[in-house]
């Protein structure tokens, strides 16, 4: 994966994969609001986070410790946080 | 000299989609995360108890000095007010929950999933439709000493035979290992489901119960030999029996996830959870599945299904290590859920505990 991702793709592909695991319906990763609380707005738990941290950590070929879960709270921060993954990793 | 963290994944650690790419172990996964969404809560429902136990967990602390609430408006109000704040699961215990009928009721009828924890002598109307967790410390002549119950177990069996709420619980002290046989033969020809628990001391017990690192080695040998003679019967996994039986307390081997040793309030138990006393308030710092437990000591059943479960992200390192904890999530699942059948285990190695990194 290049350096220089898009953030606008990271976006895409973490609301997609939202989307995908935890089978959400009348939302596409369009209309994906980067700024919902996935915990106090969606109600994901624990396991579900765990969920998509896994399959993330596929999808980027990065480590996602479990002491970060609780900072992965919005599409946008997931995807600061993956970016800053991907930089340090180059 | 600090060694920095993992930033890359380590090339000979399968991808999570790899592991799911077992027909098995999909199957499995597929079937245990459709139960991810259960969020507990514990209660305890009066400060009486029909017997007297060494050991227990309710007459230690401050618990029984709470005031009783026995009105039902004001049980169906909690329980209304559990289920908006995300609660879908109830477990209720303390002291002795089928003295107190008629909360057990609208519990169920506001909460329709949950499980009651009861030493059995007194049966639970059949119209709740909870799980309910049989307390089993021995043989009878063991249960009189150690309980001061006469034919304990006899009326157990009697209460809850062929009942499929029903699940007994034998708790493993370091004095009565080898009757698990007799136990579980008993049970068994009675068709009834058993499961283990291992004592874990009260804060500040002194008493002959407390395991040390030989007993602990022959509980799980004595678990193990159960669950290969009764598959069927018998809840529990090779995984359950290492997690419960370390010489470590569920504690140190995988981070407490409950508000009493857990103070992030962001996400899982640390946010959800609370242990309400018998007066209807609860008490963040005291707030755990079994209060009152010496944490360092505790291998409590039903911390680790808690604790254990939460810990996904520890297990999937390798094919064994995933499977065990599919194991372990799926036995869970038959001891706590109404209907949920357990499945025949993915792995019978004896696979210890994934440290916290496994990256």
């Amino acid at each position: 994966m290049p350096v220089n991702i898009e953030l606008k793709a990271i976006h895409r592909r973490v609301a997609e994969i939202i989307i995908d695991e935890l089978k959400l319906e009348d939302v596409t990763p369009d209309t994906f609001n980067p700024e919902m609380d996935l915990v106090d707005e969606l109600g994901i738990d624990s396991m579900d986070l765990a969920t998509i941290a896994l399959v993330l950590q596929d999808e980027y070929k990065i480590v996602i410790d479990e002491d970060d879960y609780p900072r992965l709270k919005t599409v946008r921060l997931i995807c600061e946080y993956i970016e800053d993954k991907i930089a340090t990793r180059h | 000299m600090t060694a920095n963290p993992p930033t890359s994944v380590r090339p000979d650690r399968p991808k999570f989609r790899d592991l799911l790419a077992r027909p098995d172990i999909r199957a499995r996964w597929e079937k245990v995360r459709k139960y991810f969404f259960l969020r507990e809560s514990t209660y305890d429902m009066t400060n009486r108890c029909n017997i007297r136990c060494d050991g227990c967990y309710y007459y230690e602390g401050d618990k029984p000095f709470a005031a009783e609430n026995l009105s039902v408006p004001d049980w169906r109000k909690l329980m209304r007010a559990e289920k908006a704040r995300g609660i879908t699961y109830v477990v209720l215990a303390g002291a002795e929950p089928s003295l107190v009928p008629q909360l057990l009721e609208v519990c169920y009828a506001e909460m329709p999933l949950g499980c009651i924890a009861t030493n059995g002598f007194k049966k639970i109307p059949e119209p709740v439709g909870y799980k309910i967790h049989i307390s089993v410390w021995g043989n009878d002549e063991t249960s009189e000493k150690t309980r001061g119950a006469k034919h304990l177990l006899q009326k157990q069996i009697e209460n809850y035979r062929n009942d499929p709420r029903a699940v007994f619980v034998y708790t493993f002290t370091r004095e009565n290992i080898e009757e698990a046989q007799g136990v579980a033969a008993q049970l068994v020809a009675a068709g009834c489901k058993m499961t283990f628990n291992v004592f874990s001391s009260p804060v500040g017990y002194a008493g002959s119960l407390r395991h040390d690192a030989d007993t602990l080695l022959k509980t799980r040998e004595m678990m193990l030999a159960l669950l290969n003679r009764y598959p069927r019967q018998v809840l529990f996994s090779a995984y359950n029996a290492v997690a419960h039986t370390s010489d470590r307390g569920l504690h140190d081997l995988y981070g407490c996830s409950y508000p009493r040793r857990n103070p992030s309030q962001d996400i899982g138990l640390g946010r959800s959870f609370r242990q309400y006393r018998t007066d209807l308030n609860w008490d963040r710092s005291a707030a755990c599945c079994v209060p009152d437990t010496d944490c360092a000591d505790c291998r409590h059943y039903a911390a680790g299904s808690a604790v254990v479960t939460a810990r996904l992200y520890r297990h999937v390192g390798d094919e064994d290590a995933f499977k065990s904890w599919l194991d372990y999530v799926d036995t869970y699942l038959a001891v706590w859920v109404m209907g949920y059948e357990k499945g025949e285990n993915l792995c019978n190695k004896i696979i210890h505990p994934p440290r916290a990194a496994a990256g």
